[in-house]
This record gives structure tokens, sequence and C-alpha cells, in this order.
């Protein structure tokens, strides 16, 4: 069974994340860049459906500026086989847009029919949570989103989603769109040899004109705000003072 | 930075491994001063052992760079788990070097912590000034028979195997001095009550007395005679490992202050901003990074093959100076806390003074930097 894995380069999750100016956005000028949580989440998995004998071949592929090599170095010091590099734009700024990035990963799957694609079930950048979303349905795949637990047999993935409320397990046959949320599994650290083999396995480049797919934004950032500032705590006298103060000023009782 | 991808992304690797795993544990291991043999498991798998050793002998084989860097971030996370990286380091570079096959096979079990090693040099009578040792390996038939008797000795209570300093020939100095590979469950290997030091109390340190050890003809590493100059092969390597080890301990004291200082509330403003606060942070700063560039640039000198000795000894001298100096800074911007077991910056400062003595005391670094001046010049 072969995996398609995309990954996102995104800015780290521990960087205090500072608002540009101008308001157009986020500064991404020498920031820190990793591969955004939910997508190492989606490697981890796909390594060890390999590792258990399920898998036989891990694909990753990102979408963006040549810097994304790095973080498909880290997916293959993780355990992937082998990289495709989609070079979208030169522009460090410029977001690619879950339509245009499922039209190029719908372009891949075409060529590599992988039997499952594994993703992040959103980037942490934007948090559209749309990619896997738009990707099954370009393809006509079934989809399994927020995933907690994926087992596969015989051609059907059985995946337990973390929905409002609990837990929901559905089935879908395969080839399918699984998602992936946080509580699936733990990400492993890369060894050193692992990083060094690494090193030698194919990273393949393509081009985004070359798929014939139109990367241009749709949207317009209209307006980027810091979030407000964190207000200082009240001390209250009794318990009666807290649950009035609940109950009338929080609003939350 | 000018470290180039892979590199980038071992620092990556080993700083996360530090700042989930040793960083936490590192209190609790200095006050019970407990050998950490789940985290070197953990490290074991993560190729954290051996970090030069060629890939075809079972080893990630990375250049002196890497492991600098990989020495920084560990000890960062805790000193004395770094510590046993080094000696792992300096133990598998001289088998790579100057082992038989045979030898050798024991590379695996080395760096998979399955073996645990000791390095053996110190005894009474002979510290700095080597050449005093007394330990004797004398022939005997196919073999030797060792005795005498080694203090200080990194791992001592804890090792499987001893590469051991000894002389094999009485006349010959230096000349006269070899290494040999004792199995320390042997009959005749008794090991010292371990030491309780000032601090990395996780690193367990004690002694070892030989008498009458029977050693086969495979004990011998390299060559009769050469053990001296074997030792001081892998000097200078031992050396950056050392300085970027002390460049972790000041780097983990820099990045507790400067969280407590944006913190810590005195005369209703955070004390990060009363300038005498601010300009601690800053010298302490820029000593760090002035000394993790000498340990970088000694570092990709041993990586060029040019002559390393000058900037080895530089990096290790300093390194240790500025790490003891700039935990005492960390100490003083926790004030009263600071002074207090349990927190890091008071550990850290016990860590660092270690760090002007072992590997060459920084009295040694000085007369070797100034007799490489007159040697070869002020012109590096």
């Amino acid at each position: 069974m072969k995996i398609l894995v995309p990954v996102k380069r995104v800015i780290d999750y521990n960087v205090k994340v500072r608002v540009r100016t101008d308001g157009s956005g986020v500064d991404l000028a020498n920031v820190k860049m990793s591969m955004n949580p939910f997508d190492e989440i989606a490697v981890e998995e796909a390594v060890r459906l390999k590792e258990k004998g399920v898998a036989s071949e891990i694909v990753v592929v990102s979408i963006g500026v040549q810097q994304a090599k790095d973080t498909l170095r880290s997916a293959l010091a993780m355990g992937a086989d082998r990289a495709i590099l989609i070079d979208a734009t030169s522009d460090v700024n410029q977001d690619i847009e879950p339509l245009a990035v499922a039209r190029l990963l719908s372009r891949i799957v075409e060529a590599e029919r992988p039997d499952l694609v594994i993703a992040g079930k959103q980037a942490i950048d934007n948090d559209m949570n749309a990619t896997g979303q738009m990707l099954a349905g370009l393809l006509g795949w079934g989809q399994a989103t927020f995933a907690s637990k994926i087992e596969i047999a015989d051609g059907r993935a059985v995946v337990t989603r973390e929905v409002d409320g609990g837990l929901q397990t559905i089935g879908v046959r395969l080839p399918a769109v699984v998602t992936v949320d946080l509580r699936l599994n733990e990400p492993r650290y890369v060894s050193l040899p692992s990083i060094m083999k690494a090193k030698k396995k194919p990273l393949e480049e393509r081009t985004a004109a070359a798929l014939d797919v139109d990367v241009t934004p749709r949207l317009k950032i209209v307006r980027t705000v810091e979030p407000p500032q964190r207000v200082a705590g009240v001390r209250v006298a009794s318990v009666d003072e807290l649950i009035e103060k609940l109950k009338n000023q929080a609003g939350v009782l | 930075m000018y470290l180039n991808e892979t590199q980038e992304q071992v620092r990556e690797t080993v700083q996360a491994f530090a700042d989930d795993v040793i960083r936490p544990a590192a209190e609790a291991l200095d006050r019970e001063e407990r050998f950490p043999a789940e985290i070197f498991d953990e490290m074991a798998k993560l190729g954290l052992f051996g970090i030069g050793v060629p890939e075809a002998l079972g080893g990630p084989g990375f250049d002196t760079l890497t492991y600098a860097v990989v020495m920084e971030e560990l000890s960062r996370g805790y000193a004395s788990v770094a510590d046993q990286c080094g000696l792992v380091e300096l133990i598998s570079t001289l088998l790579v070097r100057h082992g038989t096959e045979r030898q050798q096979a024991m590379l695996p079990d080395i760096l998979a912590m399955r073996r645990k090693v000791a390095y053996c040099i110190t005894e009474p009578e002979a510290g700095t000034d080597v050449s005093g040792i007394r330990t004797t390996a004398e022939k005997d038939g196919d073999g030797w028979v060792l005795n005498g008797g080694k203090i200080w000795i990194h791992n001592a209570p804890v090792a499987d195997t001893g590469f051991v300093l000894a002389r094999t020939d009485k006349e010959a100095g230096t000349r006269g001095m070899s290494i040999f590979i004792v199995d320390l469950h042997a009959r005749g290997v008794e090991r010292g009550p371990k030491e309780h030091k000032m601090g990395q109390r996780a690193s367990q340190v004690g002694g070892l007395n030989f008498s009458d050890v029977r050693l086969g003809r495979d004990a011998l590493l390299g060559e009769a005679g050469r053990g001296f100059h074997m030792m001081m092969s892998v000097l200078d390597k031992g050396r950056v490992g050392i300085a970027a080890l002390a460049v972790g301990i000041a780097q983990a004291g820099l990045e507790a202050a400067v969280d407590y200082a944006g913190t810590r509330k005195q005369f209703g403003k955070p004390i990060s901003d009363f300038q005498g606060v601010q300009w601690l942070l800053a010298d302490m700063a820029k000593d760090i990074e002035a000394a993790r560039l000498l340990v970088h640039s000694a570092a990709v000198k041993i990586d060029r093959g040019l002559d390393a000795t000058r900037s080895c000894s530089m990096a290790k001298c300093f390194a240790g100076d500025i790490a003891v100096a700039r935990t005492a800074d960390a100490v003083q911007v926790f004030g009263g806390s600071g002074y207090i077991r349990g927190f890091e910056v008071e550990r850290l400062y016990r860590d660092a003074k270690i760090t002007q003595i072992y590997e060459g005391t920084n009295q040694i670094q000085r007369m070797i930097i100034a007799r490489e001046l007159m040697k070869k010049g002020a012109r590096a």
C-alpha cells in the first residue's frame, strides 16, 4: 500500500507571532519555520503503518517556496521514502490557498496513485481546515476527518473521529483521504542516523506552472490584528462573590 | 545561520529532546546523584552516542562541528548527560582510529549503552602531569598483568569496560605507556566508593584498583608504547566537546535569567526594565556567543584537517571561564532565589565549575596557547 502525505512549512509553534505593522499579515522574515505539527502527526502515522507492514511506500509532498525542502527532509528523516517539492512561489509571504493546494495534490495523486492520503486536519498558520476535504472532493474519494485512530483492513480504513460531543467511528473504502487530529499519536524524535540516511533519499522537484494549476490568491486579507492583551485578574473575598461575578460579569454560569 | 541543513536538523532534534526529556529531569538527577540509565537508553536509540563513528562501523558518521552542536544542546539540558556523550565519543574515536577489527566489534554495544565504558587516566600522583602514572602492565606470556590504582574516573562505579593507561616500559617516559581494554568485572578489579561532587552530580565518579589483573593479548589498544600519543591525539576533540558543554551550561543560565528578568517584578516593573540587570544579560549573551563561535571554529579546523591545537585550547579555556562567570551572573539575576537548591541557576553555577578543571585545567590551556604562540608565531 502506498501512502501520500502532504506537509506544510509553517511558522514554528514556539515562535511568538508578530503582526506586520501594515496589518497585511504575520511577520515571516527571519522567523523560525517548521513542519506543521498536524502534518508531523500524519507522517508519524504513515511511518507506523509502514513499520507494521501495512504500508509499503510513503511519499511526502510540500507546496510553496524552495525552503520547504527542509520540511521534506524532516519528513524523510522521520521515515518517508521519497519527497516531491512543488515550487509554487518565490515569495515566502505568499500562502497558497487550500483550493490551489488541493488541485496540485490531486495532480500528484493522479500520477502517484496512492491508496491513502493522510494529511494534517489543518495548518497552524491560517487554520483553514479545508485542504483534505477539497482534495477528497476533487478526486471523488471518501474522506474521514479529525482522526484519532486509524485501522486499515480489507481495502477499508476504519477511522475514529473526534467530533463535538465524543468519538465517532466510520469506515471508508480505499482509496480515501484521512485528516488527522492531535491525539492520534506522538511523533518521534528523529535519530541522527536517519537524518544521515534522509540525505540520500530522492527529492523530486515540480512546478505549479508545469502542473497547470493557477495559484493566484482568490482571498483578500482585509486586516490582521494582534490578539487583545490579557488583563489582570481580580481577587474575590468569598465563594458567593465568585459565583455572583461568574453569573453577572463573566456571564459563564 | 552558518550551520548546514543537516547540522541544523540535528540541532533541532537534540534541542527538542533536551527540552522535553533531559532538562525537566535534571533537578532530581542532581539531588539524587543518580545515573540516568533511562535517558541514556533513549539517547542510544536516537544515535546520540558515537556521533563521529562512521556508518560502516554502525555510527551516524557526523563531523566534529555536528558533535559540538549536539554537546551544547545536550548540556543545555543537563551537563552530566552531555558528559556521557563526550566520554563515549572519546572512547569510540580511539577504537575507530586504533582498534583491531575484533576490538571494534564492541562498538555497537558501546553506542547502545549496553556496555558502559570508563576512560582511566588520572592517578593520585598523575593529574595534569600524566607522565607521572604508576599503574603498570607487565608482559606475561601472551598477555599482561595489570597493577595500580586510578582515581576520579568517570563511570567507574557503573562501567563494564575500562580503557586504562598503564606503563609498559619504566625507562621510556611518555613513550613507555600503553592503553589496555580491561573487563572491569574481572578478578582483581576493585571499585572505590562513589565520590560526592559539587556539580554534575549525576555523573558517577570514583576510583578503580587493579591487583594482578590478567589481560589477554587482545587487551592492548594500538601499539605498545603509543598510549600517551593516542590519548593526546583525541585531546583536541575532547576539548571541543567540553568547551561546547560549557557553552550549553551558560546558555541554559542565560535562558533562565532572561525568562526570570522579564517576569519578576520589583518597584512595580519587571527587573529587566532596570539597566543594571540589562547589562548583566547583555554581557552574558555576548560572552556565550563568542565562546560558541570559538568552539565552532575549533571544530571546523579539526574537520578540515588544519592545526587546531591553539583553537581547541582557546575554546576550552574561554568557554569554561565564561560558563563559571556567566552562570554566577544568572544567579545574580535571580537574587536570593538563585542561591536556593531546586532553582536551575544554582545547579548550573555548580555544574560549570568543573569545566575549568577537567579535560586539561584552564591553566594548562593557557600554557598550551602561549607555547603555540612562541613556537608558531602570533598569527593564527
